[in-house]
C-alpha cells in the first residue's frame, strides 16, 4: 500500500474525557463513508425501496424516481469494476501527478469516482477487477486533530 | 403568440483583456449588436444577461449603466456554461410571450485563470485521493466510455482540435488563430489522458450579444437580415444512474436536442451547419451522436471522413469551437448564435458555409449537475 490502512481505522485513544472522545473520533472524508463508534469503516450507498436506485448521498427523496420512502442504506463493494477512468497529469496546485481517476462501479449497485493505485495507467482496461480499500485519506487531520477516513481502489487481489 | 426573429447579432474579439471589466467587454458586445440590428438601445424593453462568475454583479445593468439607462426590465442568468443560451431563450421567450417587441441577450464573461473547479468542501480537499473532479478529467473520462465500447483513438479525438483550430484561422473574432497541426496536439502537454492541452478549450474573456424580437418588428425593420427561431430548447440533466460520479453530458443533450428537432419540426439530416459545445475534444465527438449526426459509434470515422470540416457535408464548429474561438463561459452561449445568425445571412467571410438555410447550436452546462441548450435558426 502506498499509504493508509486496510480494511479497518483504529482511533487514537483518548483520556475518557467526552470532549477528549470526540476529537479522536474519525471522520468520514467521503460521502459513502460510514465510521462504526469502534472506528471500523465501511462504504455505503442509499437504495431507493421502490424503483432501486443506488445512491451515493443523502437525497431527500429519490433522485431516479421522486418517491419519499427513506433510502435504506446498502453495502457496497469491496469487489467492483472500472468502467471508466483517466490518466491525471495536471491537477490543482500542490496535487501529487500523476494518478488514476477512476469510475468503479462496485458490488451492490453503488458507483463511485475513486483514486486507482497499485497498477501501470497504461494497465487500466475496461472491466478491470478491482477493490476498495479503505484508508486514512492521506493522513491529513482536522483542526481539532481528528484524523480521517478515506479509500482508494487497487486491482484484486493487490490489496490483500 | 409571435415567432421571434434575431435581427442583430455580434461578439467582441474573444481573448484576455486584462484592462477591462466584464461589464464594459458585455456593452461593447450590446452595442456592436444594436448597430447590427440598426437600433438604439432606446427601442429595447427587455435585457437578459448571461454569466457564470459575474451574474451576481448584475450584468444587465450595468449594461445599460455604460450605454443608457432607460428603465428596461433586467434579469440575470446564471447556468454554468449554459449561461448564454439560457439568456438567448429568455429572450426569445419574452417575445413569444407578446408582453416585448424587442428584447437583447448578453452573455459575458471574464473567466478565472488556470484550471477550473476544485470545489469548497469541508474535510481533505478530494483532488487526488478520489480520483480528479477538473473539468478535463471529467470530460476524459467520457471520451474513455467512448473510446472502451467503439474503439475510438487519441487521434481521432485529436483531429477535431486540428479542425476547430483550422476554422479558427478565417476568424477574426477567435482567440487562437494558429494551424496546430495534429502532431502538435498530440505533443502539447498531457492533461488527463486521452485529453492534451490544445485538445481543452482555453480560458479567456469575451462577450457576444443578439437582438430578438417579434415578427411585426422584424418586419419593420426588414427581413432580408433576419434569422427566424425554429427551435428553442432548455433541459436539466435527467437521472442517470451513476451521475454525478460519472458524469454523462450524453442523456442531458439528447433529451434537448430531441425536443428541438420536435420542435423545429425537422432533422439532423435538415441541418446545413452546427455550433456545438467542444469544450474538450472527446465532447464534439460524444456530441456528433448525441445530436444524430451519425449513428451510435461512428463518431470517429465522422471526423476521419472530414464531413465535419468546413467544405465538408456537415460543416460544424466553423467559428473555431470553443477549442480555437475560446471559451468565456457565459458568452458560449450567445457566440454559437451569432456564428449561425451571420452564416444564414452569407456574412461569414472566409469561412462561410455555402448557402447555408439552417443551422443548430448546442451548449453544456455543467457543475455535477448539467444543463443543455438548443436552438435551431432558418434564414428568414
Amino acid at each position: 500500500m502506498e499509504r493508509g490502512m486496510q480494511g479497518r481505522i483504529e482511533a487514537p485513544v483518548g483520556r475518557r474525557t467526552l470532549v477528549q472522545s470526540d476529537k479522536t473520533q474519525a471522520q468520514p472524508a467521503h460521502k459513502a463513508i460510514r465510521v462504526a463508534a469502534d472506528g471500523s469503516a465501511v462504504i455505503e450507498g442509499r437504495k431507493c425501496v421502490d424503483c432501486g436506485a443506488v445512491v451515493a448521498d443523502a437525497t431527500m427523496a429519490c433522485r431516479a424516481c421522486g418517491s419519499r420512502t427513506p433510502l435504506e442504506a446498502v453495502r457496497a463493494g469491496p469487489g467492483g469494476k472500472v468502467f471508466s477512468w483517466s490518466v491525471i497529469h495536471r491537477s490543482y496546485p500542490g496535487i501529487p501527478v500523476p494518478f488514476v481517476s477512476a469510475i468503479v462501479d462496485l458490488d451492490g449497485g453503488l458507483t463511485l469516482k475513486g483514486t486507482l493505485r497499485g497498477i501501470a495507467p497504461e494497465a487500466v482496461h475496461p472491466d478491470l477487477a478491482v477493490e476498495a480499500v479503505i484508508d486514512d485519506a492521506g493522513g491529513i487531520l482536522d483542526k481539532e486533530g481528528r484524523p480521517y477516513v478515506g479509500f482508494h481502489f487497487v486491482p484484486k487481489g493487490v490489496g490483500q | 403568440m409571435s415567432d421571434a426573429f434575431i435581427v442583430g447579432a455580434d461578439m467582441i474579439r474573444f481573448g484576455r483583456h486584462p484592462d477591462r471589466t466584464p461589464f464594459q467587454l458585455a456593452a461593447e458586445a450590446a452595442l456592436l449588436a444594436l448597430d447590427d440590428a440598426g437600433i438604439t438601445i432606446r427601442e429595447v424593453e427587455a435585457i437578459y444577461a448571461g454569466s457564470t462568475f459575474n451574474s451576481a454583479s448584475m450584468v444587465a445593468q450595468r449594461v445599460l449603466q455604460l450605454i443608457g439607462q432607460t428603465g428596461a426590465m433586467c434579469v440575470n442568468v446564471s447556468n454554468a456554461c449554459a449561461a448564454g443560451a439560457t439568456a438567448v431563450r429568455q429572450a426569445i421567450l419574452a417575445v413569444k410571450s407578446g408582453e416585448y417587441d424587442v428584447v437583447l441577450a448578453v452573455g459575458a464573461e471574464k473567466n478565472p485563470r488556470g484550471l477550473m473547479g476544485g470545489p469548497l468542501t469541508e474535510g481533505p480537499p478530494p483532488e487526488g485521493l478520489f480520483g480528479s473532479v477538473a473539468p478535463p478529467s471529467i470530460f476524459a473520462e467520457a471520451g474513455m466510455v467512448h473510446a472502451s465500447r467503439y474503439g475510438t483513438t487519441i487521434e481521432q479525438f485529436a483531429k477535431v482540435a486540428v479542425k476547430n483550430h483550422h476554422h479558427a484561422t478565417m476568424n477574426p473574432k477567435a482567440a487562437y488563430r494558429t494551424e496546430t497541426p495534429l502532431e502538435d496536439v498530440l505533443a502539447s502537454e498531457m492533461i488527463a489522458w486521452p485529453l492534451t492541452k490544445l485538445m481543452c478549450s482555453p480560458n479567456v474573456d469575451g462577450a457576444a450579444a443578439v437582438v430578438v424580437v417579434s415578427e411585426r418588428k422584424a418586419r419593420e425593420l426588414g427581413l432580408a437580415r433576419a434569422v427566424r427561431v425554429r427551435g428553442s430548447v432548455l433541459v436539466s440533466d435527467p437521472y442517470e444512474a451513476r451521475a454525478p460520479e460519472m458524469f454523462d453530458p450524453n442523456s442531458v443533450t439528447r433529451l434537448a436536442v430531441g425536443k428541438a428537432y420536435e420542435q423545429a419540426g425537422l432533422g439532423p439530416e435538415d441541418l446545413d451547419m452546427v455550433e456545438l459545445h467542444d469544450c474538450f475534444a472527446t465532447a464534439e465527438l460524444l456530441h456528433y451522436e448525441n445530436l444524430g449526426l451519425c449513428g451510435e459509434g461512428e463518431a470517429g470515422r465522422l471526423i476521419d471522413s472530414g464531413d465535419t470540416a468546413l467544405g465538408g457535408r456537415l460543416p460544424v464548429n466553423v467559428s473555431g469551437g470553443l477549442l480555437a474561438k475560446g471559451h468565456p463561459i457565459g458568452a458560449t452561449g450567445v457566440a454559437n448564435i451569432v456564428e449561425v445568425v451571420h452564416h444564414l445571412r452569407g456574412e461569414a467571410g472566409a469561412r462561410q458555409v455555402e448557402g447555408a438555410r439552417i443551422g443548430l447550436t448546442h451548449v453544456l452546462g455543467f457543475a455535477s449537475v448539467a444543463a443543455a441548450g438548443v436552438h435551431v435558426l432558418e434564414k428568414a
